[in-house]
């Protein structure tokens, strides 16, 4: 286990009141597998990708832990925070821009997380700038090493922002909606550079997303964010072809929409995500929800274990109805 | 004849510092029918959006004719354009942005009456509230600004908005890419709720894939300013002819894919294409796994496949792309691959 | 709810909490200085009193008096008018002026919006103090040509500001979409452009009486703008400059009332535009 998150919570205050984001959440994460966070704008799955790289907004509320190889990150001051962010911990974002500096020559700035590390001399970090990216199959690494990040293209960019965050040789790469801005097209290179990285550096990937379809291709075990709560959290195979809460049923629709008869109306959910500070009471999902039942709307449902998942839903769905049965 | 018709369009941008002319649109030819949806698919810079601007007339083509209901309306100013416009209506990937932020909803929705001298007098907002309960907001707050619903809930009231006149044809730029993925089922479940009940016709713009195929009744794909492939969607979801259609359709990966063992995705090398510097020949051959010497030298014309309708611009098609393209079809059903 | 109220680290102190309440409290003793200046000045301003010449700062007077043995205080207080009169017309002026400048050349065609455009570059270009030398050479010394120098000089950046804000809006979706709609292009401008505008604007026009203010003071102490015996800020500080060594009070607080008036005015502009963006 490389990960563990206990009891996460984290909010803002605002006009003196609480509002809180992600509510209590736990979960593990085993060493080299991909493990996706799905959940909707306002599900809180960036702030808890974010935390774990001990980088939540500085107004925000935390409570509970996040251990990462037995280090607590939640009360660790910042400068060793930093000196985990590279070495131990890598990031992405969907924005190549937001961690490339514009006036800096791309090599330089990779070289520089090996020297600010104390991994390298400035000669060597620089050689080994040139070597990662090379690695993430950039073409002529020589001369996209002495480029600024505006003279480069977006898919080099992508790549780039890659290297950067695997130069210093981190064993966890955090990417937050790495392909959102991407074309299919380009987001299906950036899925397949992933994967072999993956495999060639011994990575653990924690990926944020909202696309099913990115789901689909790289998860082992997925977590289904919804309001700041958990409600599944299991091996990919099982929540993707037999999710058993609700949600996550809804959720696959979307990426359902190929094997639906052309025209014919799609299996959504009504409504959308409460936002901030209106959470409902009870199962957060009720409003929402076409199994809701008089129990939804007053208790919230504990976490379980149900089959190979564990859940929190008073009427999860039988692996006998789930969609994947229910259409062979 | 077509409700609306594109007839060779082309659009060229003319940059101002000096800069080289764009041209992000090149000679395409469109027609959408009554009662019919034209699904428009391609990834970003290919001229999608510039060509969904040129049939709402929004910015004037560089060449060609735009027809409406057989009416060349190519050069009308806005005066002469103001009749067309009821009945041709748009809605946008951003509701958020599309929509005035400080206008209320109630404000929003007057606003295709105002401008088309609509006097509904004590009877405007019965109409409003008729409007957005058929488009499934019954009891929303009609005195409340943009920024206080939902992108899902935008959407709604966007639609709304291009109802109001009653068009016959909707453009749709992107209407659900910037929506959550469970409100994206949502928006399409409407759109297609009100084809049926009100028979419009729709020009649905998109770069996703599964929602045009789930949608369309016809599907052109776009690249770098041109259309590359033009058919009935069960031919281009089910056997597509060119190679970049392949690709686009295999580089989505679906659920059902991830059952497919053995099934290998089409990958384009390369970046996406520069619409200011278009390669010789097939505009596609520097990214295309099957290019020769023939794709770098001369235009393939958008031509029909034998025995169908299927419209395809690309030297080796049929005959060197057809297996390919069935192969990617049934992988995308969930379907095993004949291998 | 197992939230701890104890704020994770970093936190930021909001700079803003002190600093704006007391922005706004100088504006309302400016409001209350440029409207009811009878009932707050204790002595006239104008009037001499020899006997009192150069007074330090006592109860009686409590910035002290000049060498005409007048109020500084009351000075101070009959001069809002003009100093931050004439800074508070000049910014209105050509607020208006470039407002609808910048709005015509932002909805023109290309060829005329370039031509409008060149003609403001021709007046950002002009050096202010030159340009005041001349405007008082040809109508004379005096507050008025300080307001009509700086107004034509002033104008120009509400023109740029204007035209670029329009020229964005354009490219809006919510204005792609009124097209769309068959909305025309005037009443585009007026219902779906200007409000957006005029947002930008009030943002600008409250930071630029700051500078403005500066800017007629700085043209009085060198002599181009009011003349004695105007209670003017700028001429206050012009005239104080032969007895600095003897009577400190003469110079510093005229000098300390520009300074507090234009920083809040700054900071109130901050805030404006901190709580547009949010």
């Amino acid at each position: 286990m490389i990960l563990s998150v206990r009891d996460f919570a984290i909010g803002f205050q605002r006009e003196g009141q609480n509002l809180v984001a992600v509510d209590g959440i736990s979960f593990d994460v085993e060493a080299g597998e991909t493990f996706v966070i799905i959940g909707e704008s306002g599900s809180g799955k960036s702030l808890t990708g974010m935390s774990i790289a001990g980088l939540q907004p500085p107004t925000a509320f935390v409570s509970g832990s996040i251990r990462f190889k037995d280090r607590e990150m939640l009360k660790r001051p910042d400068a060793e925070l930093r000196k985990l962010r590279g070495p131990e911990i890598g990031l992405i974002y969907q924005d190549p821009l937001s961690s490339l500096n514009p006036v800096w020559p791309v090599g330089d700035q990779i070289a520089e997380t090996l020297v600010a590390h104390g991994l390298a001399g400035r000669a060597e970090a620089r050689k080994r700038a040139v070597e990662m990216l090379e690695r993430v199959r950039i073409p002529d690494p020589r001369r996209v090493a002495s480029a600024y990040p505006h003279e480069i293209s977006g898919g080099m960019r992508q790549r780039a922002m890659i290297a950067m965050a695997l130069a210093a040789g981190p064993s966890l790469l955090i990417a937050d909606e790495p392909t959102t801005a991407l074309d299919v097209t380009i987001k299906a290179q950036m899925l397949e550079l992933l994967a072999e990285l993956k495999h060639e550096m011994a990575l653990t990937i924690i990926l944020i997303t909202h696309d099913m379809g990115v789901v689909a291709e790289v998860a082992d075990r997925i977590l289904v964010l919804y309001a700041g709560r958990i409600a599944e959290v299991g091996p990919a195979d099982s929540i993707m072809l037999q999710p058993s809460h609700p949600y996550t049923a809804a959720l696959m629709t979307s990426a359902m929409i190929s094997q639906t008869p052309a025209k014919q109306e799609l299996n959504a959910i009504v409504g959308g995500a409460p936002g901030l500070g209106a959470f409902p009471a009870g199962c957060r999902f009720h409003p929402r929800c076409p199994r809701a039942q008089n129990d939804c709307k007053a208790v919230e449902p504990p976490r379980r274990k149900f089959g190979v998942v564990e859940l929190a839903c008073h009427h999860p769905i039988e692996a006998a109805m789930s969609l994947t049965a229910a259409r062979s | 004849m077509a409700l609306l018709e594109l007839d060779a369009v082309s659009k060229i941008f003319s940059q101002r510092r000096g800069g080289r002319a764009v041209q992000a649109v090149a000679g395409v030819s469109l027609a959408v029918g009554r009662g019919e949806t034209l699904g428009l698919v391609g990834e970003s810079g290919c001229g999608k959006s510039t060509l969904a601007r040129l049939a709402l007339k929004l910015v004037d083509v560089t060449d060609g004719r735009v027809r409406f209901d057989g009416v060349d309306v190519t050069g009308f100013a806005s005066r002469r354009m103001l009749p067309i416009r009821r009945r041709l209506q748009a809605v946008f990937q951003d509701p958020l942005a599309s929509l005035n932020a400080r206008m209320t909803i109630a404000e929003v929705m007057r606003e295709p009456f105002d401008t088309h001298g609509l006097k509904l007098g004590a009877g405007l907002e019965p109409r409003i509230r008729e409007l957005l309960s058929f488009v499934g907001l019954e009891n929303i707050d009609i005195q409340k600004l943009p920024g206080q619903f939902s992108g899902g809930q935008l959407q709604r009231i966007a639609i709304a908005r291009a109802l109001a006149l009653e068009p016959e044809i909707i453009v749709a730029d992107e209407p659900t890419s910037a929506l959550d993925p469970s409100i994206q089922a949502q928006i399409v479940n409407l759109m297609l709720q009100i084809q049926r009940k009100r028979g419009i016709s729709y020009l649905i713009i998109s770069h996703d894939l599964d929602v045009i195929g789930h949608v369309a009744d016809r599907i052109a794909v776009m690249y770098l300013g041109t259309i590359i492939e033009q058919g009935t969607a069960d031919e281009i979801m089910q056997r597509p002819l060119h190679p970049y259609t392949q690709a686009l359709l295999s580089a989505a990966p679906t659920l059902a894919a991830r059952r497919q063992v053995g099934w290998k995705r089409i990958m384009l090398t390369g970046d996406p294409p520069n619409p200011a510097d278009v390669p010789s020949g097939c505009r596609f051959h520097p990214r295309c796994h099957l290019a020769r010497d023939i794709c770098r030298e001369k235009v393939p014309p958008l031509r029909a496949m034998p025995g169908t309708g299927q419209m395809v611009a690309c030297h080796l098609a049929p005959e060197e792309t057809a297996r390919a393209g069935g192969e990617v079809g049934r992988a995308r059903r969930g379907l095993a691959v004949a291998s | 709810m197992s939230i701890s109220t104890q704020p994770a680290r970093r936190t930021i102190a909001r700079p803003k909490g002190v600093l704006l309440p007391l922005a706004l409290l100088v504006l309302v003793i400016l409001a209350a200085f440029t409207l009811l200046p009878g009932l707050i000045a204790p002595h006239d301003p104008i009037a001499l009193a020899m006997a009192d010449r150069l007074k330090p700062p006592s109860l009686t007077h409590i910035f002290g008096t000049d060498e005409g043995g007048r109020d500084v205080f009351s000075r101070i207080v009959y001069g809002t008018r003009y100093s931050l009169g004439v800074a508070i017309a000049i910014v209105f002026a050509s607020a208006l002026f470039g407002v609808i400048y910048g709005a015509v050349s932002g909805m023109a065609r290309q060829g005329i919006d370039n031509l409008m455009m060149r003609i403001v570059d021709l007046f950002f270009g002009f050096p202010a103090l030159v340009l005041a030398l001349a405007v008082a050479a040809s109508i004379g010394r005096g507050l008025d040509s300080v307001a009509l120098s700086l107004a034509i000089i002033w104008w120009p950046g509400y023109a740029r500001l204007v035209r670029g804000e329009v020229l964005r809006l354009r490219e809006r979706p919510h204005v792609e979409a009124a097209r769309a709609l068959g909305v025309s292009e005037m009443t585009i401008l007026r219902r779906h452009i200007i409000p957006f505008v005029v947002q930008e604007v009030n943002v600008r026009i409250t930071t630029d009486i700051g500078y403005a203010l500066v800017a007629v003071t700085a043209l009085s102490f060198l002599g181009l703008g009011a003349n004695s015996p105007t209670p003017e800020w700028g001429l206050l500080i012009r005239d104080s400059r032969p007895y600095f060594g003897s009577a400190w009070w003469y110079l510093v607080f005229p000098g300390t009332m520009i300074m507090l008036t234009a920083t809040a005015f700054s900071l109130i502009g901050d805030a404006l535009a901190s709580r547009r963006a949010a």
